[in-house]
């Protein structure tokens, strides 16, 4: 900024701030946000109209509705799936803007109902192959059509895999609106149906899936909590407009997620498919690619003592035997080098998760002392132990 | 100050990801030009919130927009000046009011103050120059006008101050 050459740096050097000022600390975070917020405001036409007009026409809709809820008119959920899916058929792209409470960079399952809301968009188009793109503060995914890409901004970190590969888990079926109705509907889940206003809007109420005997996933994601989803559909097109998650817990339905901008027909750029990964990225290996153990691992607590050992005795190497990369990030080696183990637990398995969670407590070098789960799976052809979160 | 790296901002977000890269590239230069501006850093976060969640919510409209970095100060530039005619209207001076209300303003310089004695559209130019990283050519998209307007405004807005602060001669002598 400074040019000792201008002749103007003499009166220039005295307007100049005389310390740089930064952004309060969380500043971006509040401001995406209320980014967030804007995006997934319904777009209502009430709140434009000046006060006595909104009052008239609530009433008038209220007339208009009292007759409809008194007969409790409502459409056939069978026959309402099949014309949504109808509906979508011409369909060229779907474009959902929506917001989950979640934690930003983690993987796109977990909830919580104490979380803040963080943003989340996804992008289909309906070409040949078919392209999509599922993004969120920290992590985003992209399918050029034949390959899906993962990059996630914390860890500076990659991964590739085929379009099917696990890394949107219960948004999947978002790629597919008319789907998701379709799956739900196959489930056997418990529908209401109701139409008013032009609307038609279904609730689907769900159990949690997955072996909860130990409760530690109960209420971590959407498929692993008692759940209502509901789904809003133009009465008219059929098309899906919104949806809203509803977590049923302490006797109350609390939002999760919500997905209340859908838009039809934009036309995406060729990029918008196409991730632009840093050099330094760190690649996420299939367990196939990786090295084996230097000792055989009898089974999950083994493999977290192992994975905690090295890290304590900062051997990277045999980080890797266990945590599939093709390097360990500096970040993570600053933060977890020379750790000391304090105790590891006894795996179990709850909810959905194929692998096991193993309870652990860490004191890092910084002297924070950690309390967490580590996940932990062998679920691959070879059965090698792989740490697959939870640090 | 990420002035280098802004640069890269080649066309107008369209994805929160994509706004979230551009918050933490203009946040700190956004921020500290408001702050200057206003005199108080909690006003000017408030205002390059409010211009970041506009730009997001007209990001369709603003697609064809190539000079991203200049255009977000030209509307922190507008904000800022919104805000600063509605605490004229409250007949408040911008420093005295922020002091009484939070303990985040700025103290500023007294050369600072000299800036209001120019015409509006030379100080806004210095203030742009000393201020940011910017060009005189993202300055001009800033201002809306053209390249040697804003170096015309620059260079009579320097003499002025020159004069003002040396009514004698120049700073050196």
């Amino acid at each position: 900024m400074i040019n000792r050459d201008d002749p103007d740096e003499d009166i220039l050097a005295g307007l100049r701030p005389p310390k740089p000022i930064a952004a309060s600390p969380y500043f971006r975070e509040r401001v995406m946000r209320a980014i967030n917020e804007e995006g997934c405001r319904r777009k209502s036409w009430l709140i434009r109209w000046p006060g006595w007009v909104t009052a008239g026409c609530t009433v008038a809709l209220l007339l208009l509705l009292i007759p409809m809820l008194h007969t409790g008119r409502k459409a056939s959920a069978g026959n309402l799936w099949a014309q949504s899916i109808e509906a979508l058929a011409n369909a060229k792209s779907v474009h959902i803007i929506g917001r989950i409470r979640t934690l930003p960079g983690d993987n796109f399952e977990l909830i919580g109902t104490k979380y803040d809301f963080v943003p989340v968009e996804i992008w289909r188009d309906y070409t040949n192959p078919p392209q999509w793109r599922v993004q969120k503060p920290g992590r985003v995914v992209a399918m050029d059509g034949k390959t899906a890409t993962m990059y996630i901004s914390k860890t500076n970190s990659v991964s590739s895999g085929p379009s099917g590969a696990g890394y949107i888990e219960w948004l999947r079926p978002m790629l597919d609106p008319q789907s998701i109705l379709e799956s739900e509907n196959a489930a056997g889940a418990e529908t209401q149906t109701s139409e008013a206003n032009g609307t038609l809007t279904v609730n689907v109420r769900r159990k949690a899936g997955g072996d909860l005997t130990h409760d530690w996933a109960k209420n971590k994601s959407i498929a692993e909590s008692d759940h209502v989803s509901v789904y809003h559909l133009d009465s008219t097109t059929k098309r899906l407009q919104g949806l809203e998650v509803y977590v049923s817990m302490d006797g109350k339905d609390q939002l999760v997620a919500d997905f209340n901008d859908i838009r039809y027909n934009e036309t995406f750029q060729p990029a918008l498919f196409v991730l632009q990964i840093p050099a330094d990225a760190t690649k996420l290996l299939d367990a196939s690619e990786m090295k084996p153990a230097s000792v055989t691992l009898a089974g999950p607590k083994e493999a977290a003592q192992y994975f905690f050992d090295s890290l304590a005795h900062e051997r990277w190497d045999d980080v890797l035997a266990v945590y599939p990369a093709n390097t360990v990030d500096s970040r993570i080696r600053e933060y977890y080098g020379g750790l000391q183990v304090i105790s590891i637990g006894d795996p179990f398995q709850s909810g959905l998760y194929p692998g096991y969670y193993v309870p652990y407590e860490i004191r890092l070098a910084n002297g924070e002392v950690r309390k967490h789960k580590l996940a932990v799976k062998n679920t691959n052809p070879k059965h090698t132990w792989i740490v697959d979160g939870g640090f | 100050m990420v002035a280098a790296t802004a640069i890269e901002i080649e066309r107008w977000p369209q994805t929160t990801e994509e706004f979230d890269r551009l918050i933490g590239l203009t946040q700190d230069e956004l921020i500290q030009f408001a702050t200057y501006r206003l005199g108080s850093q909690t006003d000017a976060e408030d205002v390059v919130q409010d211009v970041f969640v506009h730009a997001f919510k007209d990001r369709a409209k603003r697609r064809a927009v190539v000079e991203v970095r200049p255009y977000l100060f030209r509307m922190v530039r507008n904000r800022c000046t919104d805000v600063l005619r509605s605490r004229a209207r409250a007949n408040t001076w911008r420093m005295e009011a922020r002091r009484e209300k939070s303990g985040h303003e700025v103290q500023f310089p007294d050369f600072y103050r000299l800036l209001d004695q120019l015409p509006e559209n030379e100080a806004e130019v210095i203030r742009l120059r000393a201020w940011s990283d910017l060009s005189f050519g993202e300055i001009a998209v800033a201002v809306d006008a053209p390249v040697p307007t804003v170096k015309s405004r620059f260079r009579y807005g320097i003499e002025k101050l020159r004069r003002l602060m040396c009514p004698q001669g120049g700073l050196n002598q």
